[in-house]
């Protein structure tokens, strides 16, 4: 479980989250909404100790992390499976050696038994057939799927977490990791996804924080998002009204 | 308040300078990732090394010749370009070439992954980005910059010899005579201590301006500069310094 607890940060004297809290389970599918620079990703960082808070809470199973070190912080991203916007795959590293990165740094498996255990991640994503090829030769939906596939290569993952893994996207590509998303939320696995795109949180979230200068104006489910009367959430619904 | 942005800097560049350096001697050892760098540092500046060498050599020379002539003292030409090139020039020559080749490719390489989340990736999967990224880089300068150095100094003598022997018509038997002359161990440990700090300065300072990189291409711009001035501030400045130790305790009277 993840609370935040009246969490505050600011970068650059620039406030991104003010007094923030709420609460999430790991079998939640939820869909944090907003404008961009409005602290969605930071979220995300906060929750994986990458940033610290000025001020409030982050528990993480009952630990806070905030006063965690680097190396006790390890145990904490072990949790989750981070997948960041545009995959920040290792671009000196061509797809299997990405996907495989974890597996050598963590395992003793033998040159055959990594590329069998690669060969089968790329082909949950599907995108088996672009092994060999270097990052700056993928598009960008098979960058976004190559970085599940590496990051479900590290650990058991308790939850995932996606930053913006539709955003420049054609509908095609955004509707298959849409459903990758949903698929590897089956077995009772939840996660956050951190985008702007309404139609796609719609698609796979059962559960919507809206942010707007940096403080949580909704939190709630579908049926209530449809119903919120905030002007921000009712310019969100548009792009939902207009999709439909 | 520039002032503690100045100390805080300065303590941050010690940290990550110290914990590159603890990286060599604690596990898990980036063997490949060092070599991978050595290749890029070492043999990558092979050539442009071999370039600047020469040309250094042979200007050295041309000068000295000029100078020495007017004053008769021609033969000693081969003796001041080999103690110029050993004990100062060569040392500082590689230092600025590596500085502009490897300093500014490392402090650029670093920045854009920064940009492109690739380090945050690192500390998600749970690996140090300073073992895995700043310690290879340490240690291939620590190794690669001294080697490229006698490269250099060994170029430069020969260049300095083509303009002695085939342009100031002075005899190439007393040239030699005279490098082997000056070839002796406290010239030697004067010029080959340089390159190892050299490397190091180079190589923390080009990896902590990369790791702080902020502010997409801009902020890239300004960690490359940073890296590539600060490299060779602190190169001419620790030159002066090495210098009047390595002097003092060699036992050399200024």
């Amino acid at each position: 479980m993840i609370i935040f607890d009246h969490v505050g940060f600011s970068y650059n004297k620039r406030s991104v989250l003010k007094d923030t809290s709420f609460l999430i389970d790991y079998n939640e599918r939820v869909a944090i909404l907003g404008g961009s620079g409005e602290g969605k990703t930071t979220i995300l960082k906060l929750i994986l100790g990458l940033l610290k808070p000025d001020s409030g809470r982050i528990m993480v199973d009952g630990e806070d992390i905030t006063i965690k070190t680097e190396s006790e912080l390890r145990d904490v991203r072990m949790k989750f499976s981070m997948v960041f916007q545009e995959g920040a795959l290792f671009d000196s590293l061509n797809v299997k050696e990405n996907v495989a990165f974890c597996l050598r740094e963590y395992t003793k498996l033998s040159e055959e038994e990594l590329d069998r255990r690669v060969r089968e991640l790329l082909r949950v994503v599907g995108v088996e057939h672009a092994l060999d090829l270097m990052p700056d030769e993928l598009s960008g939906g098979m960058h976004r799927r190559v970085a599940i596939a590496r990051s479900l290569a590290a650990f058991d993952p308790a939850m995932f977490l996606y930053d913006e893994p539709t955003s420049g996207l054609d509908p095609v590509n955004a509707d298959t990791i849409c459903r990758l998303i949903i698929d590897l939320s089956r077995d009772n696995k939840g996660f956050i996804i951190v985008t702007h795109k309404v139609y796609d949180a719609m698609r796979v979230a059962g559960r919507f924080v809206f942010l707007r200068e940096g403080t949580v104006i909704f939190d709630g489910n579908r049926e209530m998002l449809e119903q919120a009367t905030v002007p921000e959430i009712q310019i969100f619904m548009r792009e939902l009204q207009a999709a439909k | 308040m520039r002032i503690k942005e100045i100390i805080n800097d300065l303590q941050d560049y010690y940290l990550l300078a110290l914990q590159g350096l603890a990286g060599m001697f604690t596990r898990p050892f980036y063997f490949r990732d060092a070599i991978e760098q050595m290749d890029y540092a070492g043999a990558g500046s092979f050539p442009i090394i071999i370039l600047v060498a020469l040309f250094i050599g042979m200007a050295l020379s041309l000068q000295l010749s000029a100078e020495f002539g007017r004053l008769g003292l021609k033969m000693y030409t081969g003796k001041a370009v080999g103690i110029t090139v050993i004990r100062e020039i060569g040392p500082v020559m590689a230092a600025l070439v590596f500085t502009g080749r490897v300093g500014a490719g490392m402090a650029s390489e670093l920045g854009s992954m920064v940009l492109g989340h690739q380090v945050d990736s690192l500390r998600v999967f749970g690996v140090d980005p300073v073992k895995k990224l700043v310690t290879p880089r340490l240690i291939s300068s620590i190794i690669m910059l001294p080697v490229l150095t006698v490269i250099g100094d060994a170029l430069s003598v020969f260049g300095a010899y083509y303009i002695v022997v085939f342009v100031s018509n002075q005899s190439g038997h007393l040239y030699w005579q005279s490098i082997r002359d000056v070839l002796i161990f406290e010239n030697i440990i004067a010029g080959s201590v340089k390159p190892f700090i050299f490397g190091f300065l180079i190589a923390s300072i080009s990896c902590y301006s990369g790791l702080m990189t902020r502010g997409g291409a801009a902020g890239l711009r300004k960690s490359t500069t940073n890296a590539v001035v600060l490299s060779i501030i602190s190169i001419i400045i620790s030159d002066f310094a090495l210098t009047r130790i390595l002097l003092y305790i060699l036992g050399f009277s200024v």
